[in-house]
């Protein structure tokens, strides 16, 4: 820490955040990411955030080791087996997983939701936001010899925003037009985005934005059959709904850290996680890929086995689209959403595991949330709106549920006995997964799944924004959106908290959605695992982990 | 006897033909959902049409039907949109799996039921008889998915993994783990088998010549194992016979509830996502299974009850 400026030179914003910290405005979480963000290395940042708050350099994850890690063995995971033939259409998270052993990403969001380069040095935006400069990763190779250059980077960005490729990263990257896609040089590329971003980092760590090699189309497009990766492992054997089995690469030729397995293998029990459990609980397999809430019990039981938690941003929400009847009459929504005890719904449906929700998707593990007053159950409002809007007799509404996982139903069952004392009767079409995929975002009130995302403007962005890719609600109101914009050019967490104030009132006033509770994910490892944690979006980040009894 | 497989045959083929002209029109309805599962609900509308024309889905109906119909002839069932292989990888090894598991529960089945119908049919209400009947009704009547669970929990949870409760598909199928599963569907079904060979036996047993047989002199057992069995042993064989239809359907709560990678979980997940190909050869695969066991029954029953003679 010699030279006190040298962090200056990398985003304008970072001495004021620096400063921030240092009066305790923001948390270190929040300065750690937001440093991140801005294209400061991790180690820089969480040095520079010991030195500004006094405590000391404490190294994440890391501190809690002490015993010694032992190298080799095989990691047995219990997880669906997928076909993984392009990894930018990749539609489940199990699928890159398997290939997030071989193919590495362009950034790492950690468990704690802070994002980090990884086969980049650094990020540089430019102070509008609408240019990003990536500096990637020297040293780089492929298990194929050549090395890592800009030119891989470039072929990604095309495919995933190509229509053609029908990857979902497409909506990420809107704003990026491909004469945007600029190699400076062999290690430099940069994005030129039409519209400023915030979220370029995070987004890069979207499951199917992972790295594949240059020539990857020009051989087929075939990742099962040429699985040319920059990651630690290599596949081995690979068979659909059986095993993906993956081998260590010899690790002079990997750029990272030594990684401590000698081998992972994915097994398939097949679909729900009944069968995969019991093999966790057989010993037969060493960690399994998800764990339902209702399995927590029976794992706790067992002396050789630990549950891991993480906090997320997951949730589902009981989405009003506002262009069907009834649901065009904002009194109608809002009477809806009165009746909603959020408190109580996290106790039945996910038995106070994770955080009551405020009806407008930011989560408080997410650094812009503002804290709006706390909701309350009032049944004379809802039956006043009611009235008012021309339902003094009563209301019959019908919402769409997916039949698994079970929360969500029994979530939906118990609001249903919440709105009765308002004269609200809601029946539950109850429906298998694929065919709710087909209407969720068509149909008049449906139960919606949302996935974490590390952003709270992210969702925002998505389904809330007038015309949004996935605004399932058709929700479209200016003034939200213009508070929204402003919210998307803000750097600094703290600043753009106060401006999602805005943003969270308008969401929250217009009772778009009831949205329940958030909800916290599990997953178990047999004690014998050393490192391994859950990750809020279930990716595995298996280079640390190693076997105590290998 | 061949006039009759030819005419088999020939009823075979064409209702193959009309289950598959069914099946493809009913999926017709859904050709959306079908790209909607292949590139994930995160994708746009434009992207799932470009894919659909790229695989040809907007041509007309009767124009992939030939096409598909035309490879299916060749052996070729097109390639599944889940798997994203062609379904010929995919399907016979799972129905290689399914076959061992049903080989197995059969051949405890057959001639355990065979052996407990008999038992109780030789003399009809007597306390062997309830006996055996109680049994009977009680295990057919517990449903799979039950007994599934319920042996699970006794043999892989209580027991602490004496068998296991799911198939680890690491390392092949092991005799270890066909146990349970086979276990289940002879519980649900042996019971079955047994209660209808026992009904045919009481019937034998009441017939005139047994009784003759009997008051002539003759040794007991020489009496039903020369003259009783046989006859009483027709209706069982046809009953058997149907036993290998329902195997391909009844199991695939047993393979669900165990992981076991076979005909009837492929055929669950295929419906579950719109997998139309994967469908369609599993449908051909079970119509053909249902028509051949079908004819050997026809068939075996001429050889048992020489009385019956096909027309031409």
């Amino acid at each position: 820490m010699a030279d006190r400026t040298w962090w200056k030179s990398v985003h304008p914003a970072l001495p004021e955040i620096a400063e921030k910290l240092r009066r305790e405005e923001i948390d270190r979480r929040d300065f750690l990411r937001t440093a991140s963000l801005l294209g400061m290395s991790a180690g820089a940042a969480y040095a520079l955030a010991g030195e500004l708050t006094g405590e000391g350099l404490i190294k994440p994850a890391a501190a809690q080791q002490e015993e010694t890690p032992v190298m080799g063995g095989t990691l047995r995971v219990g997880m669906r087996v997928q076909e993984m033939k392009d990894p930018a259409v990749f539609d489940w998270t199990e699928k890159s997983n398997q290939a997030r052993q071989i193919l590495e990403y362009l950034v790492m969001t950690d468990e704690n939701n802070v994002t980090h380069p990884y086969l980049l040095e650094s990020w540089q935006p430019s102070e509008d936001l609408k240019t990003w400069q990536l500096n990637l990763r020297r040293g780089v190779k492929w298990n194929n010899g050549d090395d890592f250059i800009a030119e891989d980077v470039a072929h990604n960005f095309r495919r995933w925003i190509d229509p053609a490729t029908g990857s979902s990263n497409a909506s990420l990257f809107s704003s990026l037009p491909e004469s945007g896609i600029e190699i400076v040089n062999d290690h430099t590329v940069v994005l030129h985005l039409n519209e400023p971003d915030l979220s370029v980092p995070e987004n890069l760590y979207n499951y199917p934005a992972a790295i594949v090699h240059r020539r990857f189309d020009e051989m087929g497009g075939d990742f099962e059959a040429n699985p040319i990766g920059t990651g630690p492992y290599q596949l081995a054997e690979f068979s659909v709904a059986g095993v993906c089995r993956l081998t260590k690469r010899p690790p002079e030729e990997y750029w990272g850290d030594e990684v401590y397995l000698d081998e992972i293998a994915y097994i398939d029990f097949g679909e729900g996680t009944g069968p995969t459990v019991q093999a966790l609980l057989a010993g037969e397999v060493d960690t399994v890929y998800e764990i339902g809430i209702e399995e927590i019990e029976i794992i706790e039981e067992n002396p050789n086995l630990e549950v891991l938690q993480a906090i997320t941003a997951q949730t589902a929400v009981a989405r009003m689209r506002v262009t069907e009847e009834p649901f065009t009459d904002r009194r109608v929504r809002q009477a809806v959403v009165a009746c909603m005890d959020h408190v109580r719904l996290l106790e039945i449906g996910y038995r106070g595991r994770g955080a009551p929700a405020e009806n407008h998707h930011v989560c408080p593990i997410h650094p812009e949330y503002f804290p709006l007053p706390r909701l309350r159950q009032d049944y004379d409002l809802a039956r006043e709106l009611l009235a008012e809007a021309g339902y003094a007799d009563g209301l019959n509404l019908t919402i769409d549920v997916r039949n698994a996982p079970s929360w969500e139903v029994n979530t939906m069952q118990a609001f249903k006995e919440m709105l009765e004392p308002a004269g609200i009767n809601l029946s539950l079409n109850v429906m298998p997964d694929s065919q709710f995929w087909e209407i969720w975002d068509k149909t008049p009130f449906g139960f919606t799944a949302w996935t974490h995302r590390p952003l709270g403007v992210q969702v925002m962005n998505l389904a809330y924004r007038s015309g949004g890719a996935w605004n399932e609600s058709a929700y479209s109101n200016p003034e939200f959106d213009a508070a929204l914009d402003v919210a998307n050019g803000l750097v600094d967490p703290a600043e753009r908290s106060r401006q999602m104030e805005k943003v969270e009132k308008i969401l929250q006033d217009d009772a778009v959605i009831a949205q329940p509770l958030w909800r916290a994910v599990f997953t178990a490892a047999n004690r014998r695992v050393a490192n391994i944690t859950c990750h809020p979006t279930f990716y595995h980040q298996f280079n640390r982990v190693w076997l105590r009894s290998a | 006897m061949i006039a009759l497989i030819v005419r088999r045959t020939g009823l075979t083929l064409l209702t193959m033909l009309v289950v598959s002209v069914l099946l493809f029109l009913i999926f017709e309805t859904r050709i959306d959902s079908i790209a909607l599962s292949v590139l994930g609900p995160y994708t746009t509308v434009e992207q799932r049409e470009i894919w659909l024309e790229a695989n040809g889905y907007y041509d007309p109906l009767w124009q992939r039907y030939l096409r598909w119909l035309g490879n299916a002839l060749t052996g070729d069932f097109g390639t599944s949109v889940q798997f994203k292989r062609p379904v010929n990888e995919v399907l016979w090894p799972r129905l290689g799996n399914t076959a061992l598991l049903g080989a197995v529960a059969m051949a405890v089945i057959i001639p355990l039921s065979l052996l407990l119908g008999v038992l109780a049919g030789m003399r009809e209400g007597s306390v062997r008889d309830r006996a055996i009947s109680f049994v009977s009704i009680l295990t057919t009547s517990v449903p799979e998915f039950a007994s599934a669970m319920f042996l699970i929990g006794i043999f892989a949870v209580a027991l602490d993994n004496l068998l296991p409760g799911t198939t680890n598909v690491a390392d092949g199928i092991s005799l270890r783990e066909l146990i349970l599963p086979a276990a289940v569907l002879v519980l649900y079904d042996f019971g079955y088998v047994a209660r209808m060979t026992r009904a045919s036996m009481a019937e034998v047993m009441g017939t005139q010549y047994i009784r003759t047989a009997i008051l002539k002199g003759l040794p007991y057992r020489r009496v039903i194992l020369r003259h009783a069995l046989r006859n009483a042993l027709i209706p069982p064989f046809t009953v058997i016979m149907l036993q290998f239809n329902w195997l391909l359907s009844g199991v695939i709560v047993v393979e669900v509830a165990f992981a076991y990678k076979g005909f009837g979980y492929l055929l669950l997940e295929a419906a579950s996502n719109d997998d139309i190909y994967v469908i369609q050869a599993c449908t051909m695969v079970a119509v053909l299974v249902a028509v051949a066991t079908q004819t050997i029954s026809d068939i075996g029953y001429g050889f048992l009850n020489p009385r019956i003679r096909f027309g031409r």
